[in-house]
């Protein structure tokens, strides 16, 4: 009796000093820059160093084909092709037909044709302006995407010739998203990635907890958070009017466009925060939903169930003009105002 | 009989030590207060600076290859770009950084400033 004791003491101290020897959980952090962002990595595991080498590997393949100035990208040579088909990738041709079923998910509101409009502002070179009205609607005129024609046997995409598409806001939450289905086929479990604010997660922290993802405040300066959310192997992206914006003759314009005019999107909203497991569905959503406004967001989300599949189901969180806040009740148990922002209104909608 | 119970004493003793060692080592972090600021350009490590210890606030002018600087002050604990003379002045409007949430970014220098080891409270952020 006494034996079987002191044996299983001796038995317990192995399992405990062995332990000790396992191989090593291994924390890697690399920065890239890419998509014309500042990536930030961090992944845990034994074999992190490799996963997060692959992850690098696939982000600077994916922004060489989905980048709108390289001349050798899928995209650059989709818009440069006079009307003419043209072979690109799969992975191109995927993030096209997620683009077009957002785009026609929101009526319009997501548009990957928007380009030259943004263009025509300064916001893709910083040499801001305020277009004319008769350049803007003439611009405007060659934004419908139901002309684009995809061919998916022989993987080619058409455009109208006096079209240009740009994947500025679904790529970044693409990229996110296929290198968090990388890191879990690599047997990751435990990885945070920021592709230019764009937070995509795998599984939770190192130590088992959800991931604290902190929530900008958009009337505030950079480092200013409003609040603390909490997730594991979700996307949460934000769109804000304060992200890229300039100041004229008192007014301030925005790069968030509203395609039926043209001009900076003013819906009320100040941010808009999308969150779910799908990089894509999160990055498309929350421009959209940043030019519908209130109302429409919110409608748009509880009508969710009839047009998104499960994988791409979403909460959003909402900050008004007047710095208040809307949440989905998903969020309500993951969402904690930060100190100095407890008199914050929060409102909660329900299904 | 009395030979064999003290041999495995023995050796329960040394395992129990060894266990207490390797659950300290585990549990064991190094002491950090502060951060120390990493500054890159392009992504190559190109100084750091252990915030903890800084005497007197200071500058530091980085040349970006062409033409024009980066001008970062760095303080006791903390880190910015003072001026800068990229178009978007992004990076100055951003003011200064203490902790490693999100880093400072000037995309048309390559220039990149974060803040590692210190006492995060959030993991990355948003917007």
């Amino acid at each position: 009796m006494k034996r079987t004791k002191l044996r299983a003491i001796v038995l317990a101290c192995i399992i405990i000093f062995l332990s000790g020897c396992a191989k090593s959980e291994q924390k890697v952090e690399t920065q890239i820059f890419a998509m014309d962002t500042l990536m930030t990595l961090s992944v845990t595991g034994s074999n992190a160093q490799e996963a997060c080498e692959a992850v690098q590997a696939l982000i600077v393949e994916l922004d060489g084909l989905w980048s709108v100035t390289n001349e050798s990208s899928d995209l650059w040579r989709l818009n440069h092709a006079r009307g003419e088909w043209v072979s690109i990738s799969r992975q191109t041709l995927s993030l096209w037909e997620e683009a077009s079923a957002l785009s026609s998910r929101t009526e319009g509101a997501l548009n990957p044709a928007i380009y030259p409009v943004v263009r025509a502002w300064g916001f893709t070179t910083g040499e801001y302006r305020v277009p004319q009205e008769r350049e803007l609607a003439a611009l405007l005129e060659h934004i419908d995407i139901s002309y684009v024609q995809a061919d998916t046997q022989n993987t080619a995409l058409r455009i109208p010739a006096d079209m240009q598409l740009d994947f500025g806001a679904v790529a970044k939450g693409r990229a996110g998203g296929l290198a968090a289905e990388l890191l879990r086929e690599m047997g990751i479990t435990s990885a945070c990635l920021n592709l230019g604010g764009n937070v995509q997660t795998v599984g939770s922290r190192p130590d088992g907890t959800p991931w604290r993802v902190g929530l900008r405040d958009p009337l505030g300066e950079e480092g200013d958070y409003l609040a603390i959310l909490s997730v594991e192997d979700q996307a949460v992206v934000t769109s804000g009017g304060y992200q890229r914006y300039f100041d004229l003759d008192g007014e301030r314009y925005w790069h968030i466009l509203d395609p039926e005019s043209g001009y900076p999107a003013r819906s009320g909203l100040l941010s808009v925060t999308v969150v779910g497991p799908s990089g894509t569905v999160c990055d498309g959503l929350s421009t959209a939903l940043f030019v519908m406004g209130e109302e429409q967001a919110v409608e748009f989300w509880r009508g969710r169930a009839d047009l998104i599949r499960n994988e791409e189901d979403f909460d959003l969180i909402l900050v008004r003009e007047d710095g208040s806040v809307v949440i989905t009740e998903g969020l309500e148990s993951r969402f904690v105002l930060t100190t100095g922002y407890e008199d914050t209104r929060v409102e909660v909608v329900t299904w | 009989m009395v030979k064999r119970t003290g041999g495995l004493l023995l050796l329960l003793i040394v395992l129990v030590a060894a266990s207490i060692g390797a659950i300290l080592l585990r549990a064991q972090k190094p002491e950090q207060t502060g951060g120390t600021a990493r500054i890159t350009i392009d992504g190559a490590l190109y100084q750091t600076i252990d915030l903890n210890v800084v005497s007197a606030p200071c500058t530091i002018e980085i040349p970006w290859e062409g033409e024009g600087s980066s001008v970062i002050a760095v303080e006791q604990g903390r880190i910015r770009v003072a001026s800068a003379d990229c178009p978007d002045q992004i990076c100055v409007h951003q003011g200064w950084i203490s902790d490693g949430t999100v880093p400072i970014v000037c995309l048309p220098h390559r220039l990149a400033i974060e803040i590692v080891g210190g006492e995060d409270t959030l993991d990355t952020a948003t917007g």
